[in-house]
């Protein structure tokens, strides 16, 4: 069938009349495929919620013909890009689109999904376009574009749609010009551009000013600034136990603790504290898993909800923190262990025995940067895949991608 | 080779253990619209049972947290809109409030209460959408258009307070960055009318719906114990009974003067975490109509719009969001206008980590439900 669509422009258009013809089929194709276009449900953060906005009551893009969202690449015509694009995500994105039947469409809506959008500068998975995964027909800006825009951008493409010919396939290319920081080049063009003005202004005005000695420099009225009155913090009463009793109880047991940030640690520094200020305890790491058992097994303490496992990259160490909190007492409990950087690989023991929480923040913690987690049942990247190199929130992380905010 | 050592299993073969196993392994996502975004599963199932769920996360990580080291502490807030979406309001806050604690910041009386009964409305939103959401997963695509029919006045009434429906980046240190218009209070008045009347014929639709009982009834049951070792938070662990709610138990704003009960979940199936946020929408009209009457005249903020340098030290601030706990850890140097570290905890991600452990032995239409009931926004487990 493709094969006689491809020549029948050349049978027909010699004969008599035969050009007419196939403008009229064309007409008629068109018309049909830009009026029942069947969109793909592929959503990924914002815009989506969008994009189910204009889907829903109030909007109602049924009006237009193109309300049946399919949630399989092989019954849909039209990708609407709803969200960021992370690299992760590029390559199923591309498997979607050559899985499309053609004639296929895509649109990117949001600016995510044009250039990165909010995501440009110092990032290292989003992907700076679309463009550059899948070729892309209409562009929606927008953070999010509000539903009104959706609806006009697919009118757009409806537009684009009813020009298209059997003559010839309209060609589609990905953009293969690498990101560039378009921003900083115009401004860059700018600030040279009022360089030429400037100085040309400036002779203007001397001149003017030697025509007219009687002139008086037109000055601007002064900037209003609204003015607010100060207002004492409001500090909430304390919750749970009080500090100063879990001090107290978990210096008897373990009196190597020390306080973080604070010069001593004794009750007098407890006492000083305000009353939304958590108790952050700086664990050795040979007591990490002790003194974590102990807190959620005694009774006085019971912090049986682990709230998250973290870490901290101080150029010399990393601090390992974790946020307890107690369900039945609702109080809470900072720890940290400093573990040292001396090995590409740091190590510290595994919680994921005593909170089964910790298995998902620990991995998180090993993907971020790269600590290890010993004992952990399954410890692997979570977010980012096999093969990235680099842990991303150490401080010396460096990755080709990223762009610098220039100001 | 076990499934759990790999990242992404495009060849995972299953040791047949004899001739009647029926053993094998499915790929859910990551594009599929009951994962409410770029949720991947990889399900390990016997027929139709599910024998092991390994979700696969960072299909849109895109390193907020990074970024929050080059950016200032104002201009993180906007990003936090990008976390999840469905709560930018209540992120916005979390970021308020670090800097609030860390600069000594107060807020004045009216700000507060325009704090309170914004966030309380987006509340309502979200939990508005999901409702609709749930509906369309299970088989009944009325619920979401009614859904959404309320949802956009909220939506509407966002959009004349700070230009923008959804990234909102309304609150700032000390406030909000402006006062609202004279049309809010009617506005609202107006839509807490219509949600009252609406929530009864949400009941009338699929609360009592026969068969949304028997496909939520006893599906995805979670212990007390279990939701609280999996680190569950927000209406997903009340539904199991694990009384924490921070507005009631640790309040922070002005939550400690509004009268409104938690209401909790006895057994902890997915009907219980349904009608857990059926209950919290009525709560949150409640807490509403009570700010709107103690609303009081004033300033909105009470200091100028500025960039911050906050002294050096480590900052911590939570809120409850309509999906759990969202807490905001901030460490400064106190040298620079960036944070040194951003760690933002997201509810979703620990209530996630509990599926496996919910749906194993269900059938896979069952796992749809729990999905539902768990009411993720991937965007915000990812950041």
């Amino acid at each position: 069938m493709g094969i006689v669509i491809e020549n029948l422009p050349k049978l027909l258009d010699p004969i008599p009349g035969g050009s007419k013809l196939i403008n009229t089929v064309d007409y008629i194709a068109n018309w049909a495929r830009s009026n029942s276009i069947w969109p793909l449900v592929y959503g990924t953060s914002c815009c989506a919620i969008e994009m189910m906005s204009t889907g829903s009551s109030k909007h109602d893009w049924a009006r237009f013909g193109w309300e049946v969202a399919r949630a399989t690449p092989r019954q849909a015509d039209l990708i609407i890009l709803a969200g960021t694009i992370v690299e992760k995500m590029a390559d199923p994105l591309r498997r979607l689109y050559d899985q499309m039947p053609a004639p296929k469409y895509v649109i990117a809506m949001g600016a995510c999904t044009i250039s990165g959008g909010p995501f440009f500068y110092d990032n290292y998975s989003v992907v700076k376009g679309a463009d550059h995964i899948i070729p892309v027909d209409v562009y929606i800006p927008g953070c999010p574009p509000r539903p009104e825009a959706l609806l006009y951008g697919i009118m757009e493409l409806q537009k684009i749609m009813c020009k298209e010919t059997i003559r010839e396939t309209r060609k589609k290319e990905i953009n293969a010009v690498p990101s560039i920081d378009a921003m900083t080049v115009a401004v860059q063009e700018w600030e040279a551009e009022l360089k030429g003005k400037e100085a040309g202004l400036k002779e203007e005005a001397k001149k003017y000013k030697e025509e007219n000695p009687d002139y008086k420099p037109f000055k601007q009225p002064r900037k209003i600034v609204e003015k607010f009155e100060k207002v004492e913090r409001v500090i909430h009463p304390e919750v749970g136990k009080p500090k100063t009793e879990l001090f107290e109880k978990l210096l008897n047991q373990f009196p190597f603790l020390t306080l973080y940030d604070k010069e001593e640690t004794n009750m007098e520094t407890v006492e000083a504290m305000k009353a939304d200020e958590i108790l952050d305890f700086i664990l050795p790491t040979d007591q990490y898993i002790p003194v974590i058992n102990f807190v959620k097994k005694n009774a006085d303490f019971q912090m049986d909800l682990l709230l998250v496992v973290t870490a901290v990259d101080w150029l010399d160490h990393y601090d390992v923190i974790v946020q307890l909190t107690s369900t039945t007492f609702k109080h809470k409990l900072f720890f940290r262990t400093p573990i040292p950087k001396d090995d590409d690989i740091p190590e510290i023991e595994s919680l994921s025995q005593i909170y089964p929480t910790a298995n998902w923040h620990e991995r998180e913690t090993y993907d971020f940067f790269g600590i290890d987690f010993k004992g952990h049942p399954d410890l692997r990247r979570i977010f980012l895949w096999e093969g990235f190199e680099g842990y991303p929130l150490r401080k010396d992380f460096k990755h080709p991608e990223i762009i610098a905010r220039p100001y | 080779m076990s499934i759990q050592n790999i990242d992404l299993p495009p060849s995972v073969t299953i040791e047949k253990a004899d001739d009647e196993s029926e053993e094998y392994i499915m790929n859910i996502g990551p594009q599929h619209p009951s994962t409410h975004g770029v949720l991947r599963l990889v399900a390990k199932l016997d027929g139709e049972y599910i024998k092991e769920i390994v979700p696969v996360l960072g299909y849109i990580h895109r390193g907020i947290e990074k970024m929050g080291e080059s950016q200032t502490y104002v201009q993180y807030i906007h990003l936090t809109d990008r976390m999840d979406y469905l709560a930018s309001h209540f992120n916005n806050l979390c970021i308020c409030l670090t800097i609030e604690k860390a600069m000594d910041i107060g807020v004045p009386e009216r700000a507060e209460y325009i704090r309170v009964i914004v966030c309380e409305l987006q509340r309502i939103e979200s939990h508005l959408l999901w409702w609709g959401v749930l509906g369309m997963d299970l088989g009944a695509i009325t619920a979401f258009l009614y859904g959404f029919r309320e949802r956009e006045m909220i939506a509407d009434i966002f959009d004349e307070l700070c230009g923008a429906r959804l990234t909102t980046n309304y609150f700032r240190p000390g406030g909000s960055f402006a006062d609202i218009p004279d049309t809010f209070i009617p506005r609202v008045n107006s839509f807490l009318d219509q949600m009252e009347k609406m929530i009864v014929e949400y009941d009338t639709l699929l609360t009592n719906n026969i068969i949304l009982h028997e496909r939520t009834k006893g599906v995805g049951i979670l212990s007390k114990e279990k939701a609280v070792a999996f680190g569950c938070t927000g209406p997903f662990a009340r539904g199991s009974g694990v009384d924490f709610d921070l507005r009631k138990h640790a309040p922070y704003s002005v939550y400690d003067r509004f009268d409104f009960d938690v209401p909790l979940g006895k057994v902890g199936d997915s009907f219980d975490r349904y009608m857990v946020r059926m209950l919290e929408i009525r709560e949150s009209i409640k807490i509403i109509k009570q700010a709107i009457k103690g609303l009081p005249d004033g300033p909105y903020r009470s200091k100028e719009l500025g960039s911050y340098k906050l002294p050096k030290g480590s900052y911590y601030a939570e809120v409850e969001t309509p999906r759990g706990i969202f807490s905001n850890y901030m460490v400064a140097t106190g040298k620079s206008q960036n944070p040194y570290r951003v760690k933002n905890r997201s509810p979703g991600f620990s209530n996630l980590s509990v599926m496996n452990e919910l749906a194993k032995g269900l059938k896979l239409a069952d796992l749809i439900t729990i999905m539902s009931t768990m009411d993720l926004v991937i965007p915000d487990i990812d950041r």
